[in-house]
């Protein structure tokens, strides 16, 4: 019998890896179901280590025997209110109502916990094998019905309310408990609670909280998130920010007007990136307006535009020459207080790809920095998901690139002569 | 030449108050003799009008611009239209130019550059009143002008150059422009040179840079920025959307 008691804990072992290791929503009902896990596995062990010192009473004290007996019921008994728990905690989630039940469990969970612990054990010697009985096997039974009559009767009571997939759930643990309750009771030496106590575990695993569950539930948490950021209509934004160009223009303040105006294409731009990819005359525009604040904010900085009109239609992925341009003003041109040149250049390089040059005469690299850059825009697949930092952005662009246009394409930096870098980021030229 | 008179139609007050104090209306021989906030209101008010150019929303309460466009373009068959569109609903435009409107402009407003519009209404006015030959003798002169215009597209094209063709004044030419066709020289220049660089993106493969160049224009970049002030969008988008579609 040991065998499968041990099959058991590594199944279980297996799971708990498995869902310590995964990422989760930290809610009332993981967090029991962690406890439940952990309950499960000490629990297995007393179940083995009971099999084994009541087949063996002649050699094993006394006292090691009924003090293992007490800690395998006793972890039963919570095992199986954890179980009443995990349901109550389901059927709150769904309903929305706060079981009442709540107290009088924890008050009878106390008081089991102190009858497996004091009531006398009793074992009964067959020559199927020993078995623990008697009083306190009875006060098990009692425990187990009770809590699941309460679980079943949650169940029950908010049949109607309960998603299908956590029903199906609950459904399977409570047949699983009655049947192997029954079989376990009528056949005392079957010792088949360990099992019965792990199929219930799976089944909860299984079928509610195993990691790809709970991946699905993250990323629904998020994109819930994202769907609430685009209920900021942002027509609602560039049509009020109008409105006060409009405004701003009729009291005869012409410079905040024409402000309000690039920021006004600057946002309509940046509204379409729905679209994976673009035009080069929309990537040129949207840079323009940027370009043209940051040029008003900076009076000494200048932005030139060298971009061969064959190129316009291209398409470009969305959103990359912004990124690249913020970087250059923030790592080339901000310490040199703004005051310099961004050049923005499109040109064929024969063949079937062109490139676009973004030319900044601010400082350059730092020492060592142009190979850490080279390295991570090289490497770009391996680097770690950062959500913060600089190169963020450029390794970001990188990553579009590649995965857009192809892996032969994409982006990478020079330094100039006359000081300042360039970017360069190659593209296909679309076959006719 | 009379003033051309013009309803604004658009839901947003503020929309209206920019085009009717921003927009220099006397300058462009123009007067605002109109608005109205609504489909129905603009309905009625196109009829009691009947103005020369109607501005309008199409995005506007009770019925929509291009339904008002429909309903009224068989009571005013010379009423120009001009359709003022939120990018949101710039698919409309598609349609709007099956309705025949004679331009459209997108929201933002550029009011400085909303004349250009304007001058594009009269320069068709004029195309199409000289189509039909009269016998004035200085209906004839600006006729000869601007065929010559016409043919030397590619040229270096200038008042001065027209004087000496004609043996005319510039201040003159300048004035006759401004007479007949309401607009002045340049605005008319740019404007058949866009018309033309138009024809040849859509039924040639040239380059822009050549395209440019057979519109007078030596640096393709300048072309692209003056293409794009008029038009909206650049050539290279203007000739893929026509494509497309």
């Amino acid at each position: 019998m040991l065998r499968m008691e041990i099959a058991l804990f590594m199944v279980l072992a297996f799971v708990a890896f498995i869902y310590f290791s995964a990422g989760k929503k930290n809610t009332e009902l993981h967090r029991t179901f962690s406890v439940l896990l952990i309950t499960v596995m000490i629990h297995l062990v007393f179940d083995g280590v009971t099999v084994y010192t009541v087949n063996h009473m002649d050699t094993v004290p006394v006292l090691l025997n009924e003090a293992c007996h007490r800690i395998f019921l006793g972890s039963m008994l919570f095992i199986f209110f954890l179980f009443y728990r995990y349901i109550a905690i389901l059927v709150e989630e769904e309903t929305g109502k706060r079981c009442c039940m709540d107290k009088p469990t924890l008050i009878y969970l106390f008081f089991s916990e102190l009858g497996a612990f004091l009531l006398p054990v009793h074992y009964a010697v067959t020559p199927e094998g020993n078995y623990s009985d008697g009083i306190l096997m009875i006060f098990c039974y009692v425990s187990i019905a009770l809590y699941f009559i309460l679980g079943t009767g949650l169940l029950f009571s908010n049949w109607n309310r309960i998603e299908k997939k956590k029903k199906t759930a609950v459904v399977i643990a409570c047949l699983v408990e009655l049947i192997v309750a029954i079989l376990q009771g009528l056949h005392h030496t079957w010792l088949i609670s360990g099992m019965g106590i792990t199929l219930i575990t799976l089944a909860f695993y299984l079928i509610l909280e195993n990691p790809d569950i709970l991946r699905a539930e993250l990323v629904e948490q998020k994109m819930s998130m994202l769907y609430l950021k685009s209920q900021v209509n942002p027509h609602f934004l560039y049509n009020t920010l109008d409105t006060i160009r409009i405004q701003a223009q009729l009291n005869g303040d012409k410079k905040v007007a024409d402000l309000l105006m690039r920021l006004v294409d600057f946002f309509r731009l940046s509204v379409k990136v729905d679209r994976p990819m673009v035009s080069l005359d929309d990537e040129t525009e949207l840079l323009e307006a940027y370009m043209d604040l940051m040029c008003y904010r900076y009076p000494e900085l200048q932005c030139e535009y060298d971009i061969d009109p064959e190129l316009g239609a291209e398409l470009v992925p969305n959103f990359i020459l912004q990124p690249i341009v913020e970087n250059s003003l923030l790592h080339g041109l901000k310490n040199k207080g703004y005051k310099g040149t961004v050049n923005i250049s499109a040109l064929k390089t024969g063949g079937d790809s062109f490139e676009i040059l973004i030319t900044d005469s601010g400082r350059g690299f730092e020492q060592g920095k142009k190979e850490i850059i080279d390295e991570m825009l090289l490497n770009y697949n391996k680097q770690e998901q950062k959500l913060t930092g600089n190169s963020i952005g450029i390794l970001n662009v990188q990553k579009r690139i590649k995965l857009l246009c192809g892996r032969e394409y994409g982006l990478w930096y020079t330094e100039n002569e006359e000081g300042g870098v360039t970017a360069h980021i190659k593209l296909p030229l679309k076959e006719e | 030449m009379k003033k051309l008179r013009v309803l604004l139609v658009d839901d947003e007050i503020m929309i209206r108050e920019g085009f009717k104090k921003l927009f220099d209306w006397e300058a462009h021989d123009c007067e605002v003799a109109g608005e109205a906030a609504d489909g129905m209101e603009a309905l009625a008010q196109i009829d009691a009008l009947d103005p020369d150019i109607v501005i309008m929303d199409i995005n506007i309460p009770v019925m929509n611009g291009l339904k008002v466009i429909q309903l009224s373009r068989i009571k005013h068959p010379d009423t120009a239209f001009v359709i003022v569109s939120g990018y949101d609903d710039f698919s409309y435009c598609r349609e709007a130019l099956r309705l025949k409107i004679t331009d459209y402009i997108l929201k933002p407003v550029n009011y400085e550059e909303f004349g250009s519009c304007i001058d594009n209404l009269k320069i068709s006015l004029f195309n199409k009143n000289s189509s039909g030959e009269t016998e004035q003798y200085e209906e004839r002169t600006i006729n000869k002008i601007t065929r010559y215009m016409q043919e030397h597209l590619a040229d270096d094209i200038s008042l001065s150059v027209l004087s000496e063709e004609f043996y005319l004044s510039s201040q003159y030419i300048s004035q006759l422009f401004k007479t007949e066709i309401g607009v002045n020289f340049l605005a008319y220049l740019t404007n058949i040179r866009m018309e033309k660089a138009k024809k040849l993106l859509l039924s040639s493969s040239l380059t822009i840079a050549e395209i440019a160049e057979q519109c007078g224009y030596g640096d393709y970049r300048v072309f692209t920025k003056v293409f794009r002030k008029t038009e909206g969008i650049t050539p290279s988008q203007f000739r893929r959307d026509f494509l497309d579609s």
